[in-house]
């Protein structure tokens, strides 16, 4: 389970961008998170990935207290989060392959037992005949789509997206949902922050909102 | 498609160019000073064996009266002490002609050598393994012949010995120095890098990398680097001695009384050492480094 309770966030001596945000993440649950640029989305995004400490308030992940945990115990838990960076962070000198199999290397994998899981993802996202390009020569719909698989490979347990389907057409925005669909079934709890109101209409997940730091449930999961 | 080749961590330039340079220029001297060292220990055994096992009477000229029968009453006299002398293989006379060529070097040829009062010698090689008793052999050539002289070159192996045992002890420190600032440039590169690829590392360290696996990307890539550059640095080196070797094969000397310049082909095998520790060096360097780092950053 995924908690946060009152949690604040403030860059140094700025303003707070997050205030008092409290919210639970079931898992297995499927979630947008939606606001105007600005109120938040990115730093609130960036708490749950453990980039950040926030400057008060109580964050779980997992079962796990944060401001409890040691520093050690970090990397087991970021091994367990997937996340689509909304500048994508790809290795440039490394092929969309070896982008993607990034995160099994991290996790000890020889290429013999992955090989095939990563080619088999990004035929699925629709790089079948790119595995070896660069990012510098592919699309910035294609580069998202390997920063996606990249994210999904090593099956988390929370997937946080940030605008995954900014660089995408519609066709292809909907298959990539479907493949957070597929993972949700399978027990990842997602969590995906969009402006893409198209994209909300045609599911049926819950929507939390950032309106100035503060968070407004707006929708429930409708099942 | 088994056995795929993975892409590597880090990108394959990353400006550790100015790095290869230094290294390659550090192996290159490594490389000479080890040399000189093996260069340095084998003269020295030489000095030991070499010269040790035999032993040089002079015969002085007389003062006055016939000089040269004088010379050869006393030549005669030596050698017999010599010969029945247990111990010694075989004692010789050196004619006139090559005393005058071993002092060629000092005063050169011509007439002024000619004319030169030099000392009859006598030649004695030491059976090996016969311990002898220089100053009781002296002791029985004086009796025999009051003008004569025994050297047995203690004098000149202790000092030669003592010189090339300088020259090993200044060779091994240089190499500790060179160790030395071959592990502060690859520090230096390896925190440099880290900067260049602040992205790199903060990426992996996101997606659950331990502090390990940074490092070892790095260390692998200076580990690379480092071997490939220490290889050519010490390679230039080798090439400078069997140059050395050629030139005295073709009967260029380097510097006479001097052991020769040039390395044995089982002598250059230790050269290979040079690339190895480099290598090795600048691996445990850039881990050690990282690991340091990455303790301060995350």
């Amino acid at each position: 389970m995924i908690r946060f309770e009152n949690v604040g966030m403030r860059y140094g001596p700025g303003p707070e961008i997050l205030r008092d945000a409290t919210f639970v993440l079931e898992p297995g649950s499927f979630s947008f998170l939606t606001g105007p640029s600005g109120a938040g989305k990115t730093t609130l995004l960036k708490l749950l990935y453990l980039a950040e400490p926030p400057s008060r308030g109580l964050v779980t992940l997992f079962g796990r207290d944060l401001a409890t945990s040691r520093r050690s115990e970090f990397p087991a838990i970021r091994r367990r989060i997937g996340v689509v960076f909304q500048d994508f962070r790809l290795l440039e000198h490394l092929s969309a392959f070896d982008n993607v199999a990034l995160p099994l290397r991290i996790a000890g994998r020889k290429p013999d037992d992955y090989t095939a899981d990563v080619e088999e993802l990004l035929a699925w996202v629709g790089l079948g005949d790119r595995m070896q390009a660069r990012p510098a020569t592919l699309s910035g719909g294609e580069q998202q789509r390997v920063a996606i698989a990249r994210a999904v490979v090593a099956r988390p347990d929370l997937l946080i997206a940030d605008e995954p389907t900014g660089n995408v057409d519609p066709d292809m925005g909907q298959r990539l949902i479907r493949l957070f669909g597929e993972l949700n079934r399978l027990g990842t709890t997602v969590l995906i922050a969009t402006h893409d109101r198209g994209l909300l209409e045609r599911t049926k997940a819950r929507e939390m909102r950032l309106v100035d730091g503060r968070l407004v449930e707006l929708r429930k999961a409708r099942l | 498609m088994s056995g795929r080749q993975q892409g590597r961590i880090l990108p394959r330039d990353t400006g550790a160019a100015p790095l290869d340079v230094v290294i390659g220029v550090m192996a290159f001297l490594a490389a000479l000073a080890l040399g000189a060292s093996l260069i340095a220990d084998r003269a020295a055994e030489t000095w030991r064996a070499g010269l040790s096992g035999r032993l040089t009477v002079q015969i002085l000229p007389v003062a006055e009266g016939n000089v040269d029968a004088a010379f050869a009453t006393e030549t005669q006299a030596a050698l017999s002490v010599l010969r029945s002398t247990p111990g010694i293989a075989y004692a010789t006379p050196i004619s006139q002609a090559e005393a005058q060529k071993l002092v060629e070097p000092w005063l050169g040829a011509g007439a002024l050598v000619a004319d030169l009062p030099l000392p009859r010698l006598i030649d004695a090689t030491i059976e090996p393994g016969s311990p002898i008793d220089v100053p009781k052999l002296s002791q029985r050539l004086k009796q025999a012949a009051p003008d004569s002289l025994l050297d047995d070159h203690s004098h000149w192996i202790a000092r030669l010995k003592s010189l090339a045992e300088v020259v090993i002890l200044s060779a091994y420190a240089i190499l500790a120095l060179i160790a030395i600032a071959t592990a502060a440039a690859v520090t230096f590169a390896t925190r440099a890098g880290l900067e260049a690829h602040h992205d790199i590392v903060e990426l992996l360290h996101q997606m659950g990398a331990r502090s390990g696996f940074v490092a070892r990307a790095f260390e692998w890539h200076y580990l690379i680097s480092a071997l490939a550059a220490a290889t050519v640095g010490a390679g230039l080196a080798a090439i400078l001695f069997v140059m050395a070797g050629g030139l005295e094969m073709a009967g260029v000397e380097a510097v006479p009384f001097l052991p020769p310049l040039s390395l044995r082909f089982d002598e250059l095998a230790w050269l290979l050492a040079v690339p190895a520790v480099s290598a090795s060096i600048a691996w445990a360097t850039a881990r050690l480094s990282i690991l340091a780092a990455l303790r301060r950053i995350y």
